[in-house]
């Protein structure tokens, strides 16, 4: 046993043990290479592996992955519509072009919050400037959750190539930069999705056809709108307050008009929300126009407008576009603020 | 400090490299000093409570060896349980406690005047753990089955050596303080079996139990909203995710300890192929379930001998009380102990009756249906042990029976990460348990094929594991 210590220390015999006495032991010297071998494999297997998922993660075609791509490395369209599964299926990009005569991009996704969002602007920003970006805000938007840094995970496979977002996905922990030195790990959990990603089964499935990063939502609610009487107050995360602000000056740094809306909900809404008033005052600060259709009677009247009590469905999403551009016209805002 | 977190393997990678570098005779100093810091970690104020517990442990069981009268050895095991149970209740138990006299209390129209005197306290990590521990090490002193340590460093390490300090296993002195005697000196079989069992312990928490967590958190929340086989699912895989949690821990516990050239004892043995509810808790959390056997059952069956079969059932009952009860301060886990102790009840009584079916059913499918059975009235055991409060449990089961629908999964992903991580763990488990050397892959007698098969295990980690997942299931108790 004890001529396989490498530490110093006395053994029966009564003589101490180097380092360098040690390394020349061939027992110990077989496991370290042993080891290094290991490592090595280890590395190898992370790297080609690692590789090969990205390579497949950037020929998507179609679906969620494809979509982040796209809004962070492609889209040039004029309007750029951010937050997260209300943003991307209450507004319909086609409805813009055709009133508006701008393009237009959905970069919404389910479950993302302004941490997302705002990096969503960043990488844009650094590629070209839109006219407009408008940001569907949810009510407890600043609540502070987990949830919020987990689902950040969506940017890790940008981290490499994109400098801008470091700060932001470095939120998730501060030891995040040290799991990104594993290739595979920006694409964990996302095996299966980038295996059919990148065949034509993907386009096939209705549930993830998009129009321009709109996902339409078909079904239809047929249920009393909920009524929320409970006022709750949440502890908020200066984080996301910090980045709805730095959303908001960055736009108009970049002389692009921001525009924060609250789209409607199938639930009727007693109290305010501490969220909605942060980021009311932040609007007013800057004077950025911020709309709220929530408790809108042209929609909580209407269960046939919803696909459930969160979300409006493709119906409900085209007459709420309407509306909003309607809204912004009667304004007498010039909606580009040119 | 989670054990799967890179705080926790910055932590073990530093300490490895000291606890190697200085001079052996040092090595327990900084085991201690290293366990402390771990602890404190968490909370600093633990280390107050654990180091009472440490230095009055350490003194009862010398008192207890030095006192040439029974009587007077008795005095102080009670005192040293008086002292354990008391910060135990006090900590874990006590606002239970009220709670239930005061409705007990209000059954007889008494009512309280004011508020009652619940206390706002948070149980301190690992405390059920380490206090069994320490009341086993006090009893083997007084049955004279151990010699008390004098050593009060070596009694400290063997309290709060870091690995098993939060989750266990429970270890007992007579395996463990021998232990912390000998000079340890590197050895490369520790490093490598130490590292080979983390790898397995990270695979079952992040792939299996972790995964299977967001399904079943998901589903069980939104009860009213999801179809019976929803609920069966979750119900089933929620038998996967403990295993998986609480092995997984220990398994990283054991190789940690292995790194540092200390056996703990093995806390789980396939138990999910378990023939029986007896033979289940032979093997599902081992450190507890012979505690309690050594400790409570067996006193208590010897003691009721001539009560025959009510004897055994009286210790039957006592034992799973207790072993419910340790989980938690809720009726839950006290219902959840008592439908063990009548499955066995129900196995002790039909014994012979079940060996005669044995010899008329064809061995194996004698065998696997006998797992099967098992496996489904654990699963039944667990939804109570899952839920906050009965009606909860009625909930579960009410839900499973009366709602119709298809099975929700939000991706199929997320179906193939849960199935194949369940299918892999159970593999192992059959391969170990059935001796199936020809399958082993892990274990395989070929160096290269073996390494190759753990680096693509910690492959498969990074690219199935949940790296945002919460705490282990069993923190909580």
């Amino acid at each position: 046993m004890e001529d396989s210590s490498f530490i110093l220390h006395s053994n029966k015999q009564g003589y101490k043990m180097t380092w360098i006495g040690t390394i020349k032991n061939k027992k110990i010297l077989t496991f370290l290479l042993k080891t290094l071998s290991f490592l090595a494999i280890l590395f190898l297997l992370d790297f080609s592996i690692g590789s090969i998922l990205k390579y497949f993660y950037k020929k998507q075609k179609s679906g969620v992955l494809y979509r982040a791509t796209y809004s962070i490395d492609s889209t040039k369209a004029d309007i750029l519509i951010f937050g997260a599964s209300r943003a991307n299926h209450h507004y319909v990009p086609g409805i813009f072009e055709n009133r508006i005569h701008m393009s237009c991009y959905n970069t919404g996704r389910d479950g993302e919050t302004i941490l997302y969002n705002y990096a969503i602007l960043k990488c844009a920003l650094k590629r070209y400037s839109p006219k407009i970006a408008i940001l569907d805000f949810s009510r407890e938007e600043f609540v502070k959750t987990p949830d919020n840094y987990d689902r950040l995970s969506a940017l890790l496979p940008y981290y490499k190539d994109h400098p801008e977002i470091r700060s932001i996905v470095q939120l998730r922990s501060p030891y995040e930069k040290y799991k990104l030195l594993s290739k595979i790990y920006p694409y964990n959990s996302l095996i299966f999705s980038i295996a059919i990603g990148a065949t034509k089964l993907n386009t096939s499935r209705e549930y993830i056809k998009d129009e321009n990063g709109y996902v339409p939502l078909p079904e239809i609610w047929d249920k009393q709108p909920d009524i929320d009487t409970v006022f709750i107050k949440n502890e908020l995360d200066s984080n996301t307050i910090k980045l709805f602000e730095s959303f908001i000056k960055d736009c108009i740094k970049s002389r692009v008009k921001p525009y924060i809306i609250l789209s409607p909900v199938f639930i009727k809404y007693i109290y305010k929300d501490q969220s909605v008033n942060i980021a009311l005052s932040i609007a007013k600060k800057y004077h950025i126009p911020m709309y709220n259709f929530l408790n809108d009677s042209t929609f909580l009247n209407h269960d046939s407008l919803f696909a459930d009590a969160g979300h409006l469905n493709n119906d409900g999403a085209k007459v709420f576009t309407n509306k909003l551009i309607d809204t912004i016209l009667q304004k007498g805002q010039n909606i580009a603020g040119n | 400090m989670l054990f799967t977190s890179i705080i926790y393997f910055l932590f073990l990678g530093s300490s490895l490299i000291v606890y190697y570098l200085i001079p052996v005779k040092y090595r327990n100093y900084f085991l201690i000093a290293a366990s402390a810091f771990f602890y404190m970690y968490v909370k600093i104020d633990y280390i107050f409570l654990i180091i009472f517990i440490i230095l009055a442990n350490y003194w009862v069981g010398i008192q207890i060896e030095k006192s040439k009268t029974r009587n007077n050895k008795l005095i102080y095991l009670n005192l040293s349980l008086l002292i354990n149970l008391g910060i135990l209740i006090f900590f874990k138990y006590w606002n239970f406690l009220i709670e239930n006299i005061f409705e007990i209390l209000g059954w007889f129209h008494f009512d309280s005047q004011g508020p009652l005197p619940i206390l706002n306290i948070v149980l301190p990590l690992g405390l059920s753990f380490y206090i069994f521990q320490t009341i086993g090490y006090t009893i083997d002193i007084y049955r004279g089955s151990i010699k008390a340590e004098k050593n009060i460093f070596r009694f400290s390490l063997f309290t709060l050596f870091f690995p098993k300090l939060l989750v266990g296993p429970i270890e007992r002195a007579n395996r463990f303080l021998p232990q912390l005697q000998k000079k340890i000196y590197f050895e490369k079989e520790n490093i490598i079996e130490g590292g080979k069992r983390i790898a397995r312990g990270l695979f079952k928490k992040l792939v299996v139990a972790d995964r299977i967590s967001i399904y079943h958190t998901a589903v069980i929340t939104s009860l009213s909203d999801q179809s019976g086989s929803t609920i069966l699912f979750a119900t089933i895989l929620y038998t996967f995710q403990i295993y998986a949690d609480f092995s997984g821990y220990t398994d990283i516990a054991l190789g940690t300890a292995r790194l540092f050239g200390f056996d703990l004892m093995e806390n789980f043995k396939q138990p999910l192929l378990a023939k029986n509810v007896s033979d289940f808790w032979r093997r599902w959390h081992i450190s507890l379930s012979s505690w309690v056997n050594d400790y409570i059952f067996n006193p208590i069956a010897l003691k009721r001998r001539n009560w025959s079969n009510w004897g055994v059932f009286y210790a039957l009952l006592i034992s799973f009380v207790v072993i419910g009860i340790w989980h938690g301060a809720s009726w839950n886990y006290v219902l959840f102990g008592i439908l063990q102790a009548l499955a066995l009840m129900y196995e002790t009584l039909t014994k012979k009756a079940r060996k005669k079916i044995s010899k008329r059913i064809h061995p194996s499918i004698y065998k696997y249906s006998s797992i099967f059975l098992t496996f489904l009235f654990v699963t039944f055991s667990l939804i109570i042990f899952q839920s906050a409060t009965l009606s909860d449990a009625w909930s579960i089961i009410n839900g499973i029976f009366s709602n119709h629908g298809e099975l929700y999964y939000n991706s199929p992903s997320t179906l193939i990460f849960m199935l194949a991580g369940c299918g892999m763990m159970l593999l192992y488990d059959i391969q170990v348990e059935f001796k199936i050397s020809q399958f082993s892959f892990l274990a395989n007698k070929n160096w290269g094929t073996q390494q190759a098969c753990y680096a693509l295990l910690l492959i498969y980690i990074l690219i199935a594991g949940v790296f945002d997942g919460g705490q282990f299931i069993y923190f909580a108790f």
